[in-house]
């Protein structure tokens, strides 16, 4: 019993000096990108282990913030009170104020420039209802909104500049993060591998929108979305148009002009192909050849007249 | 024999620079096309091929017309009006025509004039309609994020794609016709002789006279 006590004192005391070396970590980190404003919050919630087990679904709810992410989002440079309003300065929070909705329509759309936006909030809101996730009687979704896909404290509107192949991962990580099935579903997709690498689950899974907003938050059912190879390998196709500029501007910002040029990844096997203009090319090409085959025999059948008449 | 010097070191130069060049574009081009063709080059191989052969063809290009601007080389792709229609009329009757009945040839390459017509009309187009139209459907391939979205209401990349295949088919036209109309001089090496040497050596004029 008394060992058993003292191992637990000891576990005790090597949990707090762990907690203490986190914290001091998180603050260093804090104080370095984030605006100050925010040290009062990120003291604790910048601990990557700040978390607890919600009493009613058992499940583990995740409190800690990134403060570099936070620092490069969106969001970063907003005081943390001005989306949560609650009582939060005391600790332990007022459990009423840790339910306040927080809506990123509403937010927006107040916005003086929420017109200019290239992203329209109340679009975004009118796609999101046709959704499947606004399903509203599955089970699963229960609790489905903005944020779950979205992390307000990570969240970047473009993530133009990094490698694309990190931008496809990290977007598709998101939608296999609950997808858990997906690759099986995916069977049927050739060279299932190199499209996940190089192409987005909502390119095919959006419907291609006549608005301006690059992808709809209208994601598809499986038996909507697009599988249809030609949509994106050949034709006059808005989807490929998408994915194709995305993919210069990455690598532009990414690679610098000379780079873009050369190692450009944007070309899509197939994007040129119209096998009208193929069939009629390559038979004119097959005629002249003929032409100019038969152009060579007539030339020596007149070379060999040429040579009999000097003997 | 007549033996005048038509192709100066530069024009040389540039002339199987560039061949060089057309042969890895067609080769390549076709196996980013065709992907997955056999016979054709690995996708991902041929994309920065390509690309690169791509910006040098460019730069040759613009090195051929600057040389046409600085050097008297220019004079050649200067278009003679006075009897043009005629004298096109007349080399396209030699090819049809005459080349079987051993007629000779309508015209002799000279210094102030090495082209005729109707080649001079080819390279003309070639040179000054089809590249530019090529480079800049290349370029906008490869820059497409600066191309507004749509042209005349297609989608911008298919128009561009569309455009570059379209040039791309006509060089390969050319290209072609070409190699089989250098072989149309007085021998069938004469021609290919004279850009590699630089000089142009008539046998038949000596004897005829």
């Amino acid at each position: 019993m008394i060992l058993h006590a003292s191992t637990l004192r000891l576990n005790r005391a090597r949990q707090l000096l762990i907690m203490l070396m986190m914290m001091a970590f998180s603050l260093a980190a804090a104080n370095e990108k984030v605006p100050v404003n925010h040290n009062a919050c990120l003291r604790c919630h910048a601990m990557p282990t700040l978390a607890y087990r919600d009493a009613n679904s058992n499940k583990i709810i995740n409190l800690s913030i990134d403060s570099l992410a936070l620092s490069h989002s969106v969001h970063g440079k907003l005081a943390c009170a001005e989306c949560h309003d609650g009582q939060f300065d005391r600790y332990p929070h007022q459990f009423d104020a840790q339910n306040r909705p927080l809506s990123c329509v509403n937010c927006h759309e107040e916005k003086a420039d929420a017109a200019e936006r290239h992203y329209q909030f109340k679009t975004i809101e009118e796609e999101y209802n046709q959704s499947v996730h606004a399903t509203p009687d599955a089970p699963e979704l229960k609790g489905f909104n903005c944020h779950s896909c979205h992390d307000p404290h990570q969240f970047r509107a473009s993530r133009i500049g990094e490698p694309l192949a990190k931008i496809i991962h990290t977007n598709n990580q998101l939608c296999l993060s609950c997808h858990e099935s997906a690759r099986a579903h995916h069977a049927w997709l050739p060279n299932q591998e190199k499209h996940w690498q190089a192409v987005r689950c909502i390119d095919c899974h959006t419907p291609v929108t006549e608005n301006d907003q690059t992808v709809s938050h209208q994601i598809l059912k499986a038996e909507a979305s697009n599988h249809d190879c030609v949509n994106c390998h050949s034709k006059n196709s808005r989807l490929l148009n998408r994915l194709y500029q995305y993919r210069t501007a990455t690598n532009l910002e990414h690679q610098g002009w000379f780079n873009t040029a050369v190692f450009n990844d944007a070309y899509v096997v197939g994007m040129s192909r119209s096998p009208l203009l193929d069939r009629l090319a390559l038979g004119v090409i097959g005629l002249t050849l003929l032409v100019l085959i038969a152009h060579g025999f007539g030339r020596y059948k007149a070379y060999q007249r040429i040579t009999r008449n000097r003997k | 024999m007549n033996a005048i010097y038509l192709y100066p070191l530069w024009v040389r130069i540039w002339h199987w620079f560039n061949a060089l060049l057309f042969v890895i574009m067609l080769w390549s081009g076709a196996s980013l096309h065709f992907a997955g063709s056999i016979g054709l080059l690995d996708f991902s191989t041929a994309r920065p091929i390509h690309n690169i052969a791509g910006i040098l063809l460019a730069l040759s290009w613009i090195a051929f017309v600057i040389g046409n601007l600085v050097t008297s080389n220019g004079r050649h792709y200067r278009v003679q009006w006075h009897g043009f229609i005629r004298r096109l009329i007349t080399q396209g009757h030699y090819y049809a025509v005459g080349i079987f009945n051993n007629e000779p040839h309508p015209f002799h390459p000279s210094t102030e004039m090495k082209l005729n017509t109707l080649q001079q009309t080819s390279y003309l187009a070639v040179m000054y309609i089809l590249m530019p139209l090529l480079i800049l459907s290349g370029g906008a391939f490869l820059f497409s994020i600066y191309l507004p979205e749509t042209l005349w209401g297609l989608g911008s990349v298919w128009v561009v794609a569309m455009a570059h295949l379209t040039v791309a088919y006509c060089l390969v036209l050319f290209i072609m016709v070409h190699l089989y109309i250098i072989t149309t001089g007085e021998t069938v090496t004469t021609n290919l002789r004279a850009m590699v040497s630089g000089w142009h050596r008539e046998m038949a004029q000596e004897k005829t006279e």
